[in-house]
């Protein structure tokens, strides 16, 4: 599909150079996006027909998991232990740990469950920064004038609101937790413009913003009352009598068995889809990001929202080959680097939001002016002995896992470039929620990527930290306040009688099973606990 | 299919609280006939026509008419329409009065004319918002008609029209307990005799009637009770309303032919098991019966052919189970449900329940013992006719019959956790 000209004829014409000329953009965003952005190729959308999104336009791939057969039965409950609580986290990302931690603090008992360990999550590959208008001359107005603006209009509004809104008192929350920013001389926050935005209101950590989060809040988690179960993926909720969220069936892989947990309120915190893979693109996200809430929630009658917008991050690592997909921050651009096409030209405002950059560097390579490695990668140049040459020392002081991802790639930016091609990075859209992080199901809450609307159709960068956060905490307080106060009499899963229902009268095939867990492509040997998990009806 | 929805469902009749639509086809004319008959000639026809107590009791309907038409006394006398339902599995009154308001009062009228009946009660579940805005809609037109008019001239006194919110509590659908209720009272049941019909309502003779008893009688007095008797198979007379849920594709109220064969319930109009599993068990009229197993497809759905099979028809909620639903479970919750609604007047069923209830659900927590178990069978032998009422015996017939038909297992979650 893509022609180009070879890494190495493209490296040997590859001059490092301190300034170039800038890139003359004489195409709308619109018709870029319409034209090469990945969310707009033709057939890869269909319509949901069951649930509440009944009709809405979805991506293929993910209709099939939202419109999947459960995985259990009821008969894989008998015997089953239940436990019971106030409040239940699922995802042990920072927007899980951000609401455990605020709902035991204020006296509720909570479960936190996770897939694989507490912090296994994409929050720790988050790298830029948190956006929060802390800056002298920066209002929460003008943030939420840009998040409107880089959602393209679509963004709901009260949501972007409170998130704005929250955000200095987010910073202020991070930093009594013990996380450390990076700071001046005076000890002033430092902070760096996103792309898409009016001024500068990035707060970050080196450009591992994300994985200084998770180390605070982690011990944070650990060092509180708040239950872990980790190894325990969710595979369904559960339901009361009035269709209400009771609580999950969670499965441990240690001991191979189903637990029921009974709780007044589920908190969904369960992060995005980055490993289904759509469109057959690379992903930056952690191994865990299987769309697994979306499918929960959708079948307990949650609506959903922007299901057919995905965020393809601009810098994804293109070569080699096996770190494919590896997120390289947008804060190197931000600090300055340029873009570059095979000819050495500069073909877009590196600064524009991302959907965007990622969309012209599509055009890039699909019109010639991309560098191919042996036919099976192609991208762009990330210019970073361009920007080194301009402010020397910047790599090591402020990009040190950068350069650590260079040195693993067997590349030294401060000489040569990187290869770099769009990532499958975020998905906008998700869970309809409010402000108090409340879905449409009573007694479910979702949190963080699961979520849908804040972002509208295209994230900044720098909000999702902000958005865990502030969600986050806004979820676990009205969670663990207004869990309520009868417990429920009867809890079940009869819902997956209703899907099944659902399914067959439209006459939609049940061979695929859902949430989806893991990737496809996850080797587990033979004998290992999740083999448990991968029961097939047909056997 | 085209036994289905007959009578009482019959499109036409589903037309909410409009009462010209209504009287456009053919609303009223049962009870325009019952005028011109007497008393003793009503109760005959209800007789003739097999009617039978359609919440659950299957007690011929004439002989609590005849017992209240007897009734010396010359003072008020109550109806008390029972649309109270509560029980799981049961959903089809909150349909008749919500759609056919106005035939479940032309068939409480005509019982009106038939035992001289000056007070009309409508006791209708507090949950079921449609219901009682369609029937106080209904009852306000009523008032107004032609029909009421010739009723009250008819009876020689004006007739009362209530519609009230029950308490809600399950227990109150029960009729001595509809009677405390109706006093402004806890529906706690009474002990009987004195049967309603000699003391009900502040001591008045009462008559309590399920809303879809009432429903068939217009359509009595209007068609003739060799065609009431001609819509039944077999032996059975008239329609029955089911309600079908569980693992079946198309759960519902199916209004069919009394003495249809639960197979043709399941698999023609509830359109087979879902996604093709196996049958594993269903619950007759309820949770407070025994169950059926799939030895029981070809059993008529009337009271007598069920009763047959040591089950009970109830009130026509039929509750299929698939391979894969553990009847444990099943039963805990709803032993569960009757000690939650235990009215606590008998120790022996407000401990019972109780008792029963934490045995299985540490049996079906994984955490129960032999000696739970056996337990459980000498309290399902002690238990039965302890109480007033029949929540504590419908508690354990649930009981008793699972430990009958799936004791494997029961022995199977008293299993240590480790043998699973």
């Amino acid at each position: 599909m893509t022609q180009g000209i070879s890494y190495s004829d493209a490296l040997a014409a590859y001059a490092p150079c301190e300034l170039r000329e800038p890139a003359v953009d004489d195409i709308t965003t619109e018709a870029l996006l319409r034209a090469f952005h990945p969310d707009h190729i033709a057939g890869s959308m269909t319509q949901l027909r069951i649930g509440a999104n009944a009709g809405d336009t979805c991506h293929t791939e993910l209709a099939q998991l939202l419109q999947s057969d459960g995985r259990i039965d009821e008969a894989d409950l008998a015997g089953a232990e239940t436990l019971e609580t106030d409040v239940l986290v699922i995802g042990g990302g920072g927007a899980g740990c951000a609401a455990a931690l605020t709902a035991v603090k204020c006296g509720a008992r909570v479960m936190l469950a996770t897939k694989l360990r507490v912090g296994d999550s994409n929050t720790v590959m988050a790298e830029g920064g948190i956006q929060a208008s802390v800056e002298k001359g920066d209002t929460p107005q003008m943030h939420f004038e840009d998040t409107i603006r880089g959602g393209h209009h679509h963004v709901d509004r009260p949501l972007a609101a409170q998130m704005v809104m929250d955000g200095p008192d987010v910073v202020r929350w991070l930093i009594q937790q013990g996380m450390q920013f990076d700071v001046d001389k005076y000890g002033d926050l430092l902070t760096r413009r996103a792309g898409g935005t009016s001024a500068a209101r990035v707060v970050y950590f080196r450009d591992y913003t994300g994985l200084e989060m998770m180390r605070v809040l982690r011990e944070a988690v650990r060092n509180s009352n708040i239950d872990v179960l980790d190894y325990s993926p969710t595979v369904e909720l559960l339901s009361n009598e009035h269709g209400h969220c009771a609580g999950a069936v969670i499965s441990s892989l240690k001991s191979c068995s189903y637990t029921l947990v009974k709780a007044k309120a589920v908190v969904l915190a369960t992060g995005g889809i980055g490993r289904m893979h759509l469109n057959g693109f690379p992903t930056s996200n952690h191994f865990g990001a299987t769309g697994d809430g979306l499918v929960l929630a959708y079948r307990l009658g949650a609506r959903l929202c922007d299901l057919d917008s995905f965020q393809y991050h601009p810098s994804g690592l293109a070569y080699p080959q096996h770190l494919a997909g590896t997120l390289i921050t947008e804060g190197v651009r931000s600090a300055g680097a340029y873009l570059l096409n095979a000819h050495g030209e500069r073909f877009v405002d590196e600064l524009m939001p991302r959907d965007h950059v990622a969309a012209a560097i599509i055009r890039e390579c699909r019109e010639g002016r991309g560098i191919c490695v042996n036919d099976d990668s192609v991208g762009v140049w990330l210019d970073t002995p361009g920007l080194e040459m301009r402010d020397p020392g910047i790599l090591q002081a402020r990009f040190p896992k950068l350069l650590q991802l260079g040195r693993k790639a067997q590349v030294d930016l401060a000489q040569k470039p990187m290869l770099i091609y769009p990532t499958l990075h975020y998905q906008n859209g998700g869970v309809v929620i409010d402000v108090h992080g409340r879905s449409t199901v009573p007694g479910l809450y979702c949190i963080g990527e699961v979520t849908g609307g804040i972002h509208g159709k295209n994230r900044l960068m720098g909000n999702s930290l902000l958005e865990i956060i502030s969600f986050g905490r806004r979820a676990g307080r009205h969670a663990a306040e207004h869990a309520h106060d009868r417990p429920h009499t009867k809890i079940s899963i009869e819902h997956l009688s209703d899907l099944r229902r659902a399914l067959t009268l439209a006459g939609l095939p049940m061979n695929q099973e859902g949430p989806l867990l893991f990737p496809k492509y996850a080797k587990f040997d033979s004998d290992s606990d999740y083999d448990g998990l991968h029961r097939s009806r047909k056997e | 299919m085209s036994a289905l929805n007959q009578v009482l469902l019959h499109p036409q009749q589903r037309v909410g609280a409009d009462f010209a639509a209504w009287r456009a086809a053919g609303g009223g004319e049962g009870l325009r006939a019952a005028l011109g008959a007497t008393p003793a000639q009503l109760i005959e026809m209800i007789r003739d026509a097999g009617l039978r107590g359609l919440g659950g009791s299957g007690y011929p309907a004439y002989r609590k008419w005849e017992s209240l038409a007897a009734q010396r006394a010359s003072g008020d006398r109550y109806l008390i329409v029972n649309g109270n339902e509560d029980e799981p599995g049961t959903f089809k009154d909150r349909i008749l009065l919500a759609e056919t308001p106005h035939q479940v009062i032309e068939g409480a009228a005509i019982c009106a004319v038939a035992c001289d009946i000056n007070h009309i009660v409508f006791y209708i579940n507090p949950d079921q918002d449609a219901a009682l805005a369609s029937m106080r809609d209904a009852v306000v037109q009523w008032q107004d008609s032609d029909l009421y008019t010739a009723l009250a001239e008819h009876l020689r006194r004006p007739v009362e029209l209530r519609v009230m919110a029950s308490s809600g509590h399950y227990i109150g659908g029960e009729e001595t307990a509809a009677i405390e209720s109706v006093e402004g009272k806890f529906p706690f049941p009474r002990r009987k005799p004195p049967y309603p019909a000699e003391a009900g309502v502040h001591g008045l003779p009462t008559l309590v009637n399920n809303t879809e008893t009432l429903a068939n009688v217009p359509h009595i007095m209007r068609n003739g009770v060799a065609w009431y008797r001609g819509l039944g198979r077999g032996a059975a007379a008239g329609t029955k309303i089911y309600c079908l849920s569980g693992d079946v594709l198309r759960p519902g109220a199916y209004e069919l032919p009394m003495g249809t064969p639960l197979q043709e319930l399941i698999f023609e109009h509830g359109g087979g098991m879902l996604v093709g599993m196996k049958l594993k068990a269903i619950f007759t009229g309820g949770p407070s019966n025994t169950i059926l197993t799939p030895a029981d497809l070809d059993v008529p759905l009337d009271f007598d052919s069920v009763a047959e099979r040591r089950s009970a028809l109830g009130t026509g909620a039929m509750i299929v189970v698939s391979e894969g639903t553990g009847i444990v479970k099943r039963v805990t919750e709803y032993v569960n449900f009757f000690a939650d609604n235990s009215c606590g007047q008998c120790p022996a069923c407000k401990t019972g329940t109780y008792y029963i209830s934490r045995l299985l659900s540490r049996i079906d927590t994984g955490h129960g013992s032999r000696s739970d178990l056996d337990t459980l069978v000498s309290l399902s032998q002690l238990l039965p006719g302890a109480g007033r009422c029949h929540l504590l015996d419908g508690a354990v017939k649930v009981l008793d019959s699972s430990l009958y038909h799936f004791g494997s297992e029961y022995e199977k979650a008293i299993a240590p956790r480790n043998n699973r």
